[in-house]
């Protein structure tokens, strides 16, 4: 047994300790202590407060309300590094492209009949998940990646020509990206320039009514709360997530003779 | 006793989880060892659900259940599947 496994049998055994005291006397989990810290009641105060919507996101989902309106803006750039991680993914395989007819058959009869089965039901969870995330667990990204990965499951047991034969080709899968990402900045800057043009005051990434800005999101859908923006962003960034994802998946599995000859740029020995 | 059932559930899973971590690293077949993360991920994911954070449950599952190990397979496939 060398130095270094038992470096990590003890690390992991600490974590495992640490844990467990976070959980018996930090106050976590289902034994939390009754006095809250001042942060949490002010969130839980005002992210839904029909008497207070100056101050309040109308959404009756804490996280969501936190993660898109109160700091709506650190969760725009984590939006964005995720989109350049994956603007450099396209820049490496710049030229690439699904070819045709080498071996779309794809994995078995069984696996094909089975996941034909289990994709739509995950599809549907996910959307679930992210066009129910302003009101119960859930949200755009988590939704979104829940649909990357039926759409891998497509991807693997029909072979990557299955998305090319249904018109999903590389192209279209940027494209619903950027349509993701160009909804989420059209949602941000909707009310500030509503303001600009009717006359008055707005802020970017304003949801509701503000102090000196009257303009507001609509907080309600027939009998259902809205929560103005969260609907939208959390709808438009499952689309981004789907489009980006699963364009990343896709380009992983292209079969590496292919890419040899569009990349390759010569032997460096 | 019901109220420390969530703190031993959590304790079993970080416990399970370490044999998961300590069995990934020293397994010289690497898609076995992407299936032994995977199942220090769920352990982690069920221990996420215990400290009542379903958001990150739900962010958790798909990424390192799903996606995580299926770009790993992926990496073995194009490299080298056995550790020397």
């Amino acid at each position: 047994m060398r130095l270094s496994d038992i470096a990590i049998g003890v690390s992991m055994a600490m974590l495992a300790l640490l844990l467990s005291y976070l959980i018996v006397y930090g106050g976590l989990g289902p034994i939390a202590t009754l006095n809250l810290r001042p942060l949490a009641v002010s969130f839980l105060n005002y992210t839904y407060n029909p008497w207070k919507i100056v101050y309040s996101a109308m959404s009756p989902e804490a996280v969501t309300a936190i993660v898109w309106d109160f700091r709506g803006l650190d969760t725009y750039f984590e939006t964005s590094v995720l989109f350049i991680a994956i603007v450099g993914l396209i820049a490496l395989f710049r030229g690439a492209n699904v070819v045709q007819g080498v071996s779309s058959k794809g994995l078995s009869i069984i696996v094909k009949t089975s996941t034909k089965l289990v994709a739509p039901l995950i599809l549907v969870a996910g959307a679930s998940l992210a066009f129910h995330g302003h009101l119960s667990p859930g949200g755009g990204f988590q939704g979104g990646s829940f649909m990357t990965v039926a759409m891998t499951l497509l991807a693997i047991a029909f072979s990557i020509e299955f998305f090319q034969q249904k018109k999903l080709t590389l192209n279209r899968l940027l494209a619903i990206r950027c349509i993701g990402l160009l909804a989420i900045v059209v949602v941000s800057v909707y009310l500030l320039v509503k303001a600009v043009l009717l006359g008055g005051y707005a802020y970017i990434f304003q949801n509701m009514p503000r102090i000196n800005s009257q303009y507001s999101m609509p907080s309600w859908f027939l009998d259902r709360p809205l929560a103005g923006i969260l609907f939208f962003f959390n709808l438009s960034e499952s689309i981004a997530v789907i489009g980006g994802l699963t364009l990343g998946v896709v380009l992983l599995l292209l079969r590496e003779e292919e890419l040899k000859a569009i990349i390759g740029g010569g032997e460096h020995e | 006793m019901s109220e420390m059932l969530p703190v031993i559930m959590a304790f079993v899973a970080a416990l399970i989880s370490i044999v998961a971590t300590w069995l990934a690293v020293q397994e010289r077949d690497m898609l076995i060892a992407t299936l032994f993360s995977a199942l220090q991920s769920t352990c982690y994911a069920l221990i996420y659900y215990l400290l009542m954070a379903p958001d990150i449950v739900l962010v958790y599952l798909p990424v390192s259940v799903g996606i995580l190990p299926l770009i790993t397979i992926i990496l073995i496939k194009k490299t080298e599947r056995y550790e020397e």
